[in-house]
C-alpha cells in the first residue's frame, strides 16, 4: 500500500476542504476587499435603513452606509484579531506544554497546576472587565483574547510532549548526545504539531466569536468595523425588528467564519487520526 | 479518598487566589491613575477620601493587596458608582437568578445528552457518524446573541408562545408563580442547552465507544448479561468519567454563555448585571461580579472533581494519581 501525504488525504476530507474553501474567501475579503472598498465613515441621510438591493446589495444601516462595506472591513477587524490572538496564546501555550511535558517531575507538576488553574476561571467576564478598565480598541481585545486562549493549547502540546518524550527515537537521540534543545525543538516539537495545529483553528474561530461577544456587550472598538459592533449598533438603536438585514449579515459573516475555520480542524483532526476499525 | 478531597479544596483555594490576585493586579498595573478605575467624576472629595481610605490606596502595594483579601473575607467588594449600595447587596439575588438558569441549563443538557451519546455510539455508522460530527461543529459555532435573538422572534414575537424577557411576571398570583418563572425559563434554557448539547454528546460517545472495546465488556457479554444492562450498567459508568470531566471544564463556558444569554433575555441574573455596568462604567460592579462568578466556577468544578471520585474508585485508593 502506498503512503499518502498529508495534502492528498485532505484534500479528499470534504468537509475540511468546505472550511478551507471558506477561510480563502475569508482572507480575500479581508485582505483585498478593503483595497477596492472604501472606509464606510459619516452619514449619507438620502437612504438610512433601506433594504437589500441593486445598489446596496446588503442594504444600509441606521446611518445610511452601507453594510457590505462595513462588514467587508469587517472581516480584515477579524482576521486581525484571530491572528493576533493565535499568535499571542501559541507564544504562551506552546513552551510552557512543551516544557512541562518534557520536563516531567516537579517543574512539569507545577506548570500542569497553572495550566489547570488559568482553565478554570471563566474568562469572559474577566475579559469584560480588562476591556471595561482599558478602553475598547481592537489590539487591547485581540491581545487579551490571545491571553485567555492558551491554556488548552499548553495543555494539547503537553500531553502530546508526554506521549513522544517515551518513544524509542527519543531515547535513541539522547544516548546519542543530541542536545536537549535540538530533542525538545526538532525531534518532539515537530512532531506535536499536528494536535496543536487542529487547536489553533479552534482558538482562530472562538477569537472571532468572544470578539463579537465582547462588542456585542458594548466593549467594540468605536474606530474599527466588526462584525459585533454592527449587531451592536443595531440593538443599541432598536433596529433590530424592522431591519432585519442588519441582525442577519453580520452574524451570518460570524457563523461563516466561525464554522470554516472550524471544519478545516475538524478535517486537519480526522486526517491526522484516522478513524480506527 | 479524603486526601483526594483535600488535594482538590486546596487546589479550588489556590484558583479562587489565582483569580482574586489577577483582578487586584489587573485593576492596579493598568496603565494610568490606579485610583481612577475605582473613583468617578459624580463622587464629592469626601467620598473620594472615603474610598482611597477604604482601598488603601495610600499603601504599599503588598499592604494594598492584604486589605483587598480581608475584605473579600467580609464579603466587602466594594461600592457600586451609580446604583450607590454594597456590589455584594446587588449581586446576591442576581447570582441566585443566574445559578438557576445555570443549573437547570446544565441538567438539561446532560439529561438529553448522555443518552444521545449512547444512542449514537451503539449505532456507530458513516451515516451517523456524519451527522454527529457536522452536528458539534455547528454546535460551538453558535454565535449565541443571534440564537437567543431568532428564538425571541420565532416563538415569542410571531408565535405569541412565551415572554419576550426577564424573569417573571411582577404581578401574578402565587400560585402561578413557579408556572410563569419556567415560561420565562424556557427561551433562555433552551439557548444554554443547543449551545453546550454537542460537547457532552460528543465525549460521552468517544469514550462509549472506547469502552464498549474493554475486556470486561466482552466478559459480561459472554456471561449472558443482556445488551441493555452491558450498555447502561457495565459500560457507561465508565464512560462518564470524561463527560463530567469536561462538564467541569465547560462551566466557564457556560458563565459567558450565561452573560450573552441573559443580555438578550433580560434575565436578572448576574449576565444582564455585567452589561448594565459595562454601560455604566461601573467597574467596582464588573470586579465584583468577575470574583463571584470564579467563585462559583470553582465550586461547582469541585463538585464535578468529586463526583468523577465516586465514578472512578481508583481514585478511592490511591489520590491525585489519576489523570
Amino acid at each position: 500500500m502506498r503512503d499518502i501525504g498529508f495534502v492528498e488525504s485532505f484534500s479528499k476530507h470534504r468537509l475540511g476542504m468546505i472550511g478551507l474553501t471558506g477561510i480563502v474567501i475569508i482572507v480575500a475579503l479581508g485582505v483585498f476587499g478593503p483595497m477596492v472598498v472604501a472606509y464606510p465613515v459619516g452619514y449619507n441621510e438620502a437612504m438610512p435603513l433601506a433594504a437589500p438591493a441593486r445598489e446596496h446589495w446588503l442594504g444600509t444601516d441606521g446611518l445610511g452606509l452601507n453594510l457590505i462595506d462595513e462588514i467587508i472591513w469587517g472581516a480584515r477587524t477579524s482576521l486581525f484579531i484571530s491572528l493576533t490572538a493565535v499568535a499571542v496564546a501559541t507564544c504562551i501555550g506552546v513552551p510552557l506544554g512543551l516544557v512541562s511535558g518534557y520536563f516531567r517531575g516537579r517543574i512539569g507538576g507545577l506548570i500542569d497546576s497553572v495550566i489547570e488553574i488559568a482553565m478554570t476561571i471563566p474568562t469572559l467576564p474577566l475579559m469584560i472587565l480588562i476591556s471595561a478598565i482599558s478602553g475598547p480598541s481592537v489590539g487591547t481585545v485581540a491581545v487579551v483574547i490571545g491571553v485567555f486562549s492558551w491554556p488548552t493549547l499548553a495543555r494539547i502540546v503537553r500531553n502530546s510532549t508526554l506521549k513522544l518524550a517515551s518513544l524509542p527515537y527519543i531515547e535513541a537521540a539522547i544516548v546519542l548526545g543530541i542536545p536537549r534543545r535540538t530533542i525538545m525543538f526538532k525531534h518532539i516539537l515537530l512532531n506535536a504539531v499536528g494536535p496543536a495545529l487542529v487547536d489553533l483553528t479552534i482558538i482562530m474561530a472562538t477569537a472571532v466569536l468572544t470578539e463579537a461577544g465582547l462588542s456585542y456587550l458594548g466593549l467594540g472598538d468605536p474606530n474599527a468595523w466588526s462584525w459585533g459592533s454592527i449587531l451592536q449598533n443595531a440593538f443599541r438603536a432598536g433596529h433590530q425588528f424592522h431591519a432585519w438585514w442588519l441582525i442577519v449579515f453580520p452574524s451570518l459573516a460570524i457563523m461563516f467564519f466561525v464554522v470554516s475555520f472550524n471544519l478545516l480542524g475538524l478535517g486537519i483532526n480526522e486526517t491526522l487520526n484516522p478513524k480506527r476499525d | 479518598m479524603f486526601r483526594y478531597i483535600g488535594l482538590r479544596i486546596v487546589k479550588g483555594g489556590l484558583t479562587f487566589l489565582a483569580a482574586v490576585t489577577v483582578t487586584f493586579l489587573i485593576v492596579r498595573l493598568m496603565p494610568g491613575d490606579p485610583t481612577t478605575a475605582f473613583l468617578s467624576d459624580s463622587m464629592t472629595a469626601q467620598d473620594v477620601q472615603a474610598l482611597s481610605a477604604a482601598l488603601g490606596l495610600d499603601k504599599s502595594l503588598p499592604e494594598q493587596y492584604a486589605l483587598f483579601l480581608r475584605n473579600l473575607v467580609h464579603f466587602e467588594l466594594g461600592q457600586s458608582f451609580f446604583l450607590k449600595q454594597a456590589v455584594s447587596a446587588i449581586i446576591a439575588p442576581r447570582l441566585a437568578w443566574t445559578l438557576l438558569l445555570i443549573g437547570t441549563s446544565l441538567f438539561i443538557t446532560l439529561l438529553i445528552g448522555i443518552p444521545l451519546g449512547v444512542y449514537t455510539a451503539r449505532h456507530k455508522g458513516k451515516w451517523i457518524d456524519q451527522i454527529v460530527s457536522t452536528m458539534i461543529v455547528l454546535g460551538i459555532s453558535i454565535f449565541i446573541p443571534l440564537l437567543a435573538f431568532v428564538f425571541v422572534y420565532v416563538f415569542s414575537l410571531e408565535l405569541g408562545l412565551t415572554p419576550v424577557g426577564g424573569a417573571f411576571t411582577p404581578d401574578v398570583e402565587d400560585s402561578e408563580r413557579i408556572g410563569d418563572v419556567v415560561r420565562h425559563m424556557l427561551l433562555p434554557t433552551a439557548t444554554l442547552v443547543v449551545v453546550n448539547l454537542a460537547q457532552i454528546v460528543l465525549y460521552t460517545r468517544n469514550s462509549m465507544l472506547d469502552v464498549l472495546k474493554e475486556d470486561y465488556i466482552r466478559t459480561a457479554r459472554a456471561k449472558g448479561v443482556n445488551d441493555r444492562s452491558v450498555t447502561w450498567g457495565h459500560a457507561l459508568r465508565n464512560a462518564m468519567i470524561p463527560t463530567v470531566t469536561v462538564t467541569g471544564l465547560m462551566l466557564g463556558r457556560m458563565v459567558a454563555g450565561a452573560v450573552l444569554t441573559e443580555t438578550v433575555f433580560s434575565w436578572p441574573g448576574v449576565g444582564s448585571m455585567i452589561y448594565e455596568a459595562v454601560q455604566k462604567q461601573d467597574f467596582p460592579l464588573l470586579q465584583g461580579a468577575f470574583i463571584v462568578l470564579a467563585f462559583s466556577v470553582i465550586l461547582m468544578t469541585l463538585v464535578t472533581d468529586l463526583v468523577v471520585a465516586w465514578l472512578d474508585p481508583r481514585i478511592k485508593l490511591d489520590a491525585g494519581i489519576i489523570r
